[in-house]
């Protein structure tokens, strides 16, 4: 594994993007899990759910507390405004609690909740699909022309990622959301949108090229 | 996608054999186009991947906690719980009043059985003995952790909690024997029930404090 860091090191042209590239072989060959742990926080998960079931509601909020970070961002990614991210994080929790007594003990918690928000992304683009307003079209094609001060918002970062996320195919932008925002491995994708892990990786591969180019065409780098 | 922008991603998802691996290294060496797609994908991953989190709305917990709906228990469930549920006496000022009337009455009595018998030696009970009470809670995104309870009179700054690495806040406390009442306060605002606790008991706030008992040692 060293040698193919510094193989990779030394091809990579010098500047800011070698330390990219090589921080980003690095995290891939060291991303190890203390399953210990993991295992421990899934069966107080259960012990959480239980609870929920036998009427104490309350507890429900320690997952909520938990998760909500996730919940909220992936639906931010897919949908691209922070209010409906809002509006459908807290339907996923909501949905998630009605339905958890189908809620089966040999899956993650997590997973299991992700793949509830991702429904609810879903519907809402769909339903926004059917009633697109005159404005939004016009604000669609107003953006599309890149004026000197476009270019110069567009380094800011964190806002042309998501224009750039908005622009991919609904089921591209899912999976490279949760391999890349979220960080899930291609298995536990399978698990959760109940597509083959082959598809996925066919997604995901197609996702980036989009992704590349359209930070390449809008002349985003890293800084 | 031709061969080797498959290969390049597979290299990206971590997924080639040792072999495979050399050959599209060996590649992208003598082929400067091929490099600068490697390049510019990796960029784009990454670029992705540090993207900002954004901070969830504050009352985000609460929101979801109030739109709950309430679950309707079945008949076979109302006839267990009447049965075996724990059960919370709801005061009144009546029933406030004759309670302590009947505690004064029975004090008295037992006061007067001991002044009589003088059974018990005060001298010999030992001194009680503190035990280190470590509490968890794994809550990744929170800024701050505290932890208030009938141990330090319910001040919400009174006990911060540590973050550990993975995410998971802790604190260790010394404890009396004795039966305490607490609860997690996240980033000074939402009360959060112990998932790890040993029982429940409604606060009258509408939340459910944690309950611990110390033994004595």
């Amino acid at each position: 594994m060293i040698d193919l860091a510094e193989r990779i090191q030394s091809y990579i042209s010098k500047g800011s993007l070698q330390l990219v590239t090589f921080s980003f072989f690095i995290r891939l060959m060291y991303k190890k899990e203390d399953k210990e742990d993991k295992d421990d926080m899934q069966t107080e998960e259960y012990a959480i759910i239980k609870q929920c079931m036998d009427g104490n509601a309350d507890i429900y909020s320690v997952l909520v507390e938990r998760y909500k970070g996730m919940v909220y961002n992936i639906a931010y990614r897919m949908l691209g405004d922070t209010e409906s991210a809002n509006d459908m994080a807290q339907e996923s929790f909501i949905s998630a609690y009605i339905a958890l007594k189908d809620f089966k003990k040999n899956s993650k918690f997590s997973t299991w909740l992700c793949s509830i928000a991702i429904n609810k992304c879903r519907d809402h683009l769909r339903s926004k699909k059917d009633t697109v307003s005159i404005d939004e079209i016009a604000e669609v094609s107003a953006s599309k022309i890149a004026t000197p001060e476009d270019a110069a918002c567009n380094r800011q970062i964190g806002h042309s990622i998501q224009t750039a996320l908005n622009e991919l195919p609904e089921e591209y932008r899912e999976a490279v959301v949760l391999k890349h925002i979220e960080g899930l491995d291609y298995n536990e994708m399978e698990n959760l949108l109940g597509v083959s892990s082959k598809t996925l990786k066919v997604r995901t591969h197609r996702g980036r090229e989009m992704l590349k180019k359209l930070l390449r065409e809008r002349g985003i780098s890293d800084g | 996608m031709d061969k080797n922008m498959e290969l390049i991603h597979k290299l990206l998802d971590g997924e080639l054999s040792e072999e495979e691996k050399k050959e599209i290294l060996d590649r992208i060496d003598s082929d400067p186009v091929l490099k600068m797609e490697l390049d510019a994908l990796s960029m784009a991953v990454h670029i992705v991947e540090k993207s900002e989190r954004l901070p969830v709305p504050p009352s985000f917990t609460s929101n979801v906690m109030g739109k709950l709906p309430a679950r309707k228990s079945s008949y076979r469930e109302k006839v267990w719980n009447f049965f075996f549920k724990d059960r919370v006496l709801r005061w009144n000022m009546v029933t406030a009043a004759a309670a302590v009337c009947l505690a004064i009455i029975i004090s008295a009595g037992v006061f007067k059985f001991q002044k009589k018998h003088d059974l018990i030696s005060y001298a010999n009970m030992p001194v009680e003995s503190t035990s280190i009470v470590k509490f968890n809670l794994y809550v990744p995104d929170a800024k701050e952790v505290a932890i208030a309870g009938d141990f330090n009179k319910w001040k919400i700054d009174g006990n911060s909690m540590k973050k550990q690495d993975n995410g998971i806040w802790t604190i260790e406390i010394p404890l009396k024997p004795g039966v305490y009442n607490y609860m997690f306060v996240v980033d000074g605002k939402v009360w959060l029930s112990d998932p790890n606790a040993e029982s429940y008991q409604d606060d009258g706030f509408g939340y459910k404090n944690s309950i611990l008992k110390v033994a004595k040692l």
